[in-house]
């Protein structure tokens, strides 16, 4: 039998540690966990029609990331810039949200360079289907996809596995429930601008407040021709209020074996090399005297 | 993994979109009849209830999907590209059996991974209608009405009784949507409204069915006779 | 092509070759937190009110703290189900207990009821994390902590459930002084004698912090507050003793009474 030595592909992502994870995954403790957004983001089309307005997209998320059960970030960003006037809210695994986000915003501003011309929400679309389904869902990324290109406002979503669907109305991640109970009860075709931030940020509410996964803030971004407009934190329903005790340490409380306080800077010099005109030839050699003033061993004084 | 006890039944991914689906196509005389319900699911979810799996592959080929989402999307695409690319190069329109051929080999090559069961369907000026069923393995068997899907295990029965050759284009719609009903009112994986596509030399026409207006047949003793929500006699089969 | 020769994960894949065997799981995790605290002459018990399962509220409001007799207050947490009968079938034997001996039962009995009954089902166990508090026969303020199948031990504080890894060491560090220096001179500090308003705010402080980090604590707290006979109220009752939002409660004595006093303190607790 012949035998061949494994290669290591040259691009994408190495898996030559797969077997030995799962290996270890099954004799140690398990798998590290990554961070998910156990999420609630959604998104809808509004304006044009009767309305009245500019038609547009409204996205909006929730702020929370977890792993496991703990909440890893209070008041983290889930809708990810593409294009100016294209935006993606991400659920899944934060590290594959982010990453693919970026790298798929990065391909359409050289596509955009290229072709002369703003890229489309169907080419972003295309482009993230496209490499999401290469990596057969191992890439956890599922995303809600809005923007406002030359065929109007586009609304879509992208699983993991690498489907697409295109709706007027469209909510993603683990409180996507919640969020659609909202939207199938109160969407109404060609909205004002208002209304549909309202039913936006309702919408992610009733995940913030149902869904176990998603919490915090609001945060919303309107897009339209006209540009797009990041509501960050739109609305904080859940600030915490004040801790009843105070839990400063006095001085000293932290017991130590050994106290040893050095200075940093041993010696400094400063050469002056601005004015273009101006002789550079003789350099200004200012000698900074160790172990005086502030962070200098005598003057060493902590909290005063 | 090729443990005879551990042989994955579920061929679809854990978290996967699936098209738990009724698809049809029907051929007649001058044209073919395509169909299809419209939903989309994740495990008891309903992702999408107006799902359009009537997917266009070139101006008088369609195709209808089943499977997995991703999988059917992808290959869709590819196909696609395909037929676009055969236009230029012979600067002629691919026939029904070609696009239906690229169907198969991709299907084929990749039947390890994919899980997709597809029906294409459309009209060339050789054969005129023609309908090519391309079940999961990646086989190519051309019929003159196929189903696929979870849902047309239900209704194989109503469909050998009922289909006769030579319907006109409005007879074959009626077969296609009275099918397509009955498949969705037994197979849960199934539902929503109803999309149908017309596809002749002369035209491609999309047909509608809301799924408050779908076909209604017998649904129980204490409806019989009685009149439906839309001031029509309802149980009685076109 | 293999990608090994030897097969070196060979014996890793062992457990899923095998048949895999579908069986009805009994069991759920209904998450919430609680916790106890004891001082000299009184006892704290308290829980949060959120019952989950998965990502889903099952209920905003599920009691997971019980009086059981004037001095004794139980705190369960797991499994809801087991926790609600496991704490009908204590309040049965302590009925019991009273109809036989005229008399109610005493704390350090009830704790070692509790650890037989539960060590009972050693081998299909009540899914459940008992804390209980109240007060001895000698007066002092009690916690005894229970694993669910029956070991159990007295303490001055326990904290148990979905954040006792967020709690614990926050009490190990506020009632034990663990990690704390006492400064040069004074006294050393002496675990389970601190002020009744200081505990009460720790335990305020322990919740509201663990609703914040913990996705399956949150909505409200029920904090039970057993003061021993003669005890004052005064640091309880007086003006201005509670904390806004909190709203306290006299629980009515249960048998001829002792002189032992029960209050029930609710607050809301962020609710995402």
């Amino acid at each position: 039998m012949v035998s061949k030595a494994v290669e290591t592909p040259n691009a994408g992502f190495d898996f030559s540690n797969y077997a030995r994870n799962e290996f270890f995954g099954q004799r140690l403790q398990g798998i590290p966990k990554a961070t998910s957004t156990g999420t609630t983001i959604v998104g809808v089309i509004f304006g044009g029609g009767d309305s009245g307005e500019e038609p547009g997209v409204c996205l909006g998320a929730d702020t929370r990331a977890t792993g496991g059960p703990i909440v890893a970030d209070k008041n983290c960003e889930k809708i990810h810039y593409l294009t100016p006037q294209i935006r993606c809210c991400g659920a899944g695994t934060a590290a594959d949200t982010e990453f693919v986000t970026n790298l798929i915003s990065s391909n359409l501003e050289l596509h955009a360079l290229s072709q002369g011309r703003p890229a489309r929400v169907v080419t972003a679309m295309t482009m993230l289907k496209q490499y999401l389904f290469r990596y057969q869902g191992h890439v956890g990324a599922h995303l809600v996809l809005g923007g406002v290109d030359v065929t109007g406002p586009q609304l879509f979503t992208v699983h993991a596995h690498g489907s697409t669907d295109k709706l007027p109305y469209v909510t993603m991640g683990s409180g996507s429930l919640a969020a659609m109970a909202v939207f199938e009860s109160s969407f109404k075709e060609n909205m004002k601008r208002e209304e549909a931030i309202a039913l936006v940020s309702r919408a992610i509410r009733s995940g913030i407040f149902n869904d176990l996964g998603s919490g915090s803030n609001v945060d919303v971004a309107v897009i339209t021709k006209n540009g797009t407009e990041n509501l960050r934190n739109y609305e904080m329903p859940n600030e915490r209020g004040l801790k009843s005790r105070n839990y400063k340490f006095r001085r000293g409380t932290t017991a130590w074996t050994k106290e040893s306080i050095r200075s940093l800077i041993v010696s400094e010099e400063i050469k002056s090399t601005s004015g273009a005109g101006k002789d550079q030839g003789g350099v200004e050699v200012v000698p900074v005297p160790t172990g005086a003033g502030a962070g200098g061993e005598e003057g060493m004084e902590i909290d005063s | 993994m090729a443990n005879i006890n551990s042989v994955d039944i579920s061929r679809l991914k854990n978290g996967e979109v699936n098209l738990g689906t009724s698809i049809m196509a029907v051929q007649f005389n001058g044209g073919v009849v395509i169909g299809a319900d419209s939903r989309t699911t994740t495990g008891a979810y309903i992702a999408n209830r107006v799902t359009d799996k009537l997917t266009h592959i070139h101006d008088r080929i369609y195709c209808c999907r089943s499977g997995s989402a991703a999988d059917t999307q992808a290959v869709a695409d590819v196909v696609h590209q395909h037929a676009q690319v055969y236009t230029s190069v012979y600067g002629a329109p691919p026939t029904v059996s070609t696009a239906a051929a690229l169907f198969e080999k991709m299907c084929y090559d990749n039947k390890d991974q994919l899980s997709a069961g597809i029906i294409v369907a459309g009209w060339d000026k050789e054969a005129g209608g023609s309908v090519y069923n391309i079940p999961l393995g990646g086989g190519m068997f051309q019929q003159p009405w196929a189903i696929g899907g979870s849902g047309s295990t239900y209704v194989y029965g109503y469909c050998d009784a009922t289909y006769r050759e030579g319907w006109n284009e409005q007879e074959t719609v009626e077969f296609v949507k009275n099918t397509l009903a009955l498949a969705m009112s037994r197979d849960g994986s199934s539902g929503g409204c109803i999309r149908m596509c017309v596809i002749t030399k002369d035209k491609v026409e999309r047909h509608f069915i809301p799924g408050n207006e779908l076909p209604r047949f017998w649904e129980g003793k204490e409806i019989i006779g009685s009149v439906g929500g839309n001031g029509q006699q309802i149980g009685v089969v076109a | 092509m293999a990608l090994y020769h030897n097969q070196p994960m060979a014996h890793a894949q062992e457990p899923t070759a095998a048949p895999i065997e579908h069986r009805f799981n009994p069991y759920s995790d209904n998450g919430g937190s609680i916790l106890a605290i004891a001082g000299t002459d009184f006892s704290v018990i308290a829980g949060d009110t959120r019952q989950s399962e998965g990502y889903n509220i099952q209920t905003r409001y599920a009691r997971k703290v019980w009086q059981l007799t004037d001095k004794a207050v139980l705190a369960t947490n797991g499994f809801a189900a087991d926790g609600n009968n496991f704490v009908k079938r204590v309040k049965q034997r302590l009925e019991w207990y009273e109809h036989a001996h005229h008399k109610p039962m005493g704390l350090k009995s009830i704790a070692r009821m509790i650890q037989t009954m539960l060590y009972g089902k050693r081998f299909f166990p009540y899914y459940v994390y008992n804390i209980l508090g109240g007060i001895e026969e000698d007066g002092s303020g009690a916690v005894y902590s229970f694993d669910p199948v029956g070991s159990y031990e007295r303490e001055a504080c326990r904290a148990a459930g979905a954040a006792q890894s967020l709690i614990q060491p926050f009490l190990d560090n506020q009632i034990y002084f663990k990690n704390q220096q006492p400064e040069p001179g004074s006294q050393p500090f002496i675990p389970g004698n601190l002020p009744l308003a200081t505990v009460l705010s720790l335990v305020v402080d322990s919740f509201t912090s663990a609703t914040e980090r913990h996705i399956e604590v949150g909505d409200g707290m029920e904090i039970y507050i057993v003061m021993a006979r003669d005890r004052t109220t005064d640091d309880l009752l007086g003006e201005g003793k509670l904390q806004k939002g909190m709203e306290i409660e006299e629980l009515g004595t249960l048998g001829e009474g002792q002189g032992e006093r029960t209050f029930l303190v609710r607050q809301a607790l962020k609710r995402d």
